[in-house]
């Protein structure tokens, strides 16, 4: 892992298995700028794409990985993280990235999310939260905001939404940032500091759903939705007003938790040897 | 692009004793399972083991339909794999392209509806007369080209029979053109398997699609391809991949000197000499269509 970018230029082609593209993902649909700029960051890092493992569950952000030529692992709703805890304690050596939604980390995975955030293995989980279940026909899911329409709440949901990242933080996770897909360059170095970070590191991207939630709640085309984003986040000042809304006008982005706490997978290794001391004398 | 021609829709008709790999596609609705159930019997009354699997009940339109029928002296798998099938029979257009790759390569027959359906998902903007995003290809553009076999307006010609719902006869018309089998034998097989009052339209369906002909290719195919403006050869410039690009315009809306413009379904480089070499439309770009050149600012 490199900690300056290298002197080559970031060619995402480099990166991308080019007999699956053009990928699958709608017109404008935010996930694509997430990939690219989670490629950019691997690149950033000097990550070899052999030593990269990328772990995606299902749904719209599950298909991201297979874009990616390096280790890709497309599992089980929900289980990503789990699948990614099992290949990081037994190849230690490898980069592991878990690519998930936020109904996939935040419903179905719901309890795999608190549970990797407190064991602080090291995983770097990018959760691409456009709010609602694109590829099953638009249902809501936990981040879904109040009063928005979806195909499972017709006359606007009303159930108060998670803040993935605080729940994050709450559970123990090391590392801690969101950012909106407008501000890619941004989001690259945010997740090029997640990849550093030794310990789970959670970042949240904003990205936009044109093609079904933004259609069904007429927040415009693939331009108007990712030029709102703008109006709809507020950097670094999440710390002034904790009592502000999640969304849609109040979106804190930026770093929230960088902390060193000891990292399970050296811990579980430092933990075996001494059994294993213990059993030969 | 080579025009249509006579010799490119010629059937050569497979000899009585082969088998076949036979592949039906289209949205639900439309009678896939009609044509595979008379293509399966047909190959039964042939002597013929005969296996057919299917996706069906999306009844709601818009859902892929599919079903593969195969017969030969013994088949064991009872589906066709990418490169394997000798027929592609697509009662959609746009299924007809998602297919493609199933066809053999090289020697596969292609037969499809032009008629389009578009799915709601390909509707990018709900204003009337707003462009789609509906598969571009055009018929001329695969016949010939990709794939040998014809396209024809099946609905067209079974609404003018009189029924629109034929038009999965018409193209089983068209298909018995390259199977050896006689004529009066399709119509049997067609009989036994379609509702009573309807034989009489689906027989005149059927001997319609056997006996299509391609219309004459335009004189003169307005064909005249726009050459790009070769960019001058400044430090920085923007480029734009067509096959990648999927028109969703963030580049063209976001654009700082405003270099962009929408063509159509695709964003192309309007003024390329305003270019600055920022990389927003690079950085925001969803599909990885857009490159900035600019060695100033690293990507």
């Amino acid at each position: 892992m490199l900690d300056v970018a290298p002197a080559t230029p970031f060619d995402p082609k480099d990166y991308l298995r080019l007999q699956y593209m053009p990928h699958f993902m709608c017109p404008g649909c935010g996930h694509g700028i997430a990939l690219r700029a989670l490629l950019a960051a691997v690149h950033d890092c000097g990550i070899a794409k052999d030593d990269l493992a990328v772990v995606c569950g299902i749904g719209c952000s599950g298909r991201v990985g297979g874009y990616i030529d390096a280790n890709t692992f497309h599992t089980t709703h929900g289980r990503p993280l789990a699948f990614a805890t099992g290949l990081k304690l037994a190849r230690p050596d490898l980069t592991v990235v878990v690519v998930t939604g936020d109904g996939d980390c935040l419903a179905i995975g719901g309890n795999h999310l608190i549970h990797a955030a407190r064991r602080n293995l090291d995983l770097t989980c990018l959760m691409l939260n456009n709010e609602v279940y694109g590829m099953t026909g638009g249902q809501a899911s936990p981040t879904t905001a109040a009063t928005r329409l979806t195909s499972t709440t017709q006359s606007g949901a009303i159930e108060p939404t998670f803040d993935a990242c605080a729940l994050a933080a709450a559970a123990g996770a090391g590392f801690v940032g969101r950012e909106v897909t407008r501000q890619a360059p941004a989001l690259k170095t945010l997740i090029a500091r997640a990849l550093r970070h030794k310990g789970f590191s959670f970042v949240e991207v904003m990205s936009d759903c044109t093609e079904v939630y933004g259609r069904k709640n007429d927040l415009g085309e693939a331009p108007e939705m990712i030029l709102s984003q703008k109006a709809d986040m507020r950097p670094e000042q999440h710390n002034d007003a904790p009592n502000q809304p999640f969304r849609p006008n109040a979106l804190p982005t930026g770093v929230f938790v960088e902390r060193d706490l000891p990292e399970y997978g050296a811990r579980l290794r430092a933990h075996a040897a001494m059994i294993r001391g213990d059993t030969a004398r | 692009m080579r025009p249509l021609s006579q010799d490119d829709i010629a059937p050569t008709p497979w000899p009585v004793t082969t088998g076949m790999n036979i592949l039906v596609v289209g949205v639900g609705g439309q009678g896939v399972l009609m044509i595979s159930k008379a293509l399966a019997l047909m190959a039964q009354r042939r002597g013929f083991a005969v296996k057919q699997s299917e996706v069906h009940g999306m009844a709601k339109r818009g859902g892929i339909v599919f079903s593969h029928v195969r017969f030969a002296e013994q088949v064991w798998s009872p589906t066709i794999t990418r490169g394997e099938a000798d027929m592609l029979v697509a009662l959609e257009w746009a299924e007809a392209l998602r297919w493609l790759d199933h066809l053999r390569p090289g020697r596969g027959v292609f037969i499809a509806d032009t008629r389009q359906i578009v799915p709601p998902f390909a509707c990018r903007s709900r204003k009337r007369g707003a462009p789609s995003g509906y598969a571009r290809e055009t018929p001329a553009e695969i016949v010939g080209r990709h794939a040998d076999g014809c396209a024809l307006d099946a609905t067209g010609i079974a609404t003018a029979l009189g029924d629109s719902r034929a038009a999965n006869t018409v193209l089983l018309g068209r298909l018995s053109a390259w199977l050896d089998y006689p004529v009066a034998e399709w119509h049997d097989v067609i009989a036994a398997i379609v509702p009573k009052g309807t034989r009489e339209i689906n027989r005149k369906a059927f001997d319609a699609g056997r006996g299509w002909t391609p219309p004459a290719p335009d004189a003169d195919p307005d064909l005249v391809a726009a050459v790009p403006d070769a960019l001058p050869d400044r430090h920085v410039g923007v480029a734009i991949e067509a096959a990648w690009c999927k028109g969703c315009g963030i580049c063209v809306k976001l654009c700082p000197e405003r270099c962009l413009a929408m063509d159509g379904p695709k964003a192309i480089v309007a003024t390329p000499s305003a270019c600055t070499g920022c990389r927003v439309c690079e950085w925001l770009c969803p599909d990885f269509a857009v490159t900035v050149r600019n060695e100033g600012v690293p990507a």
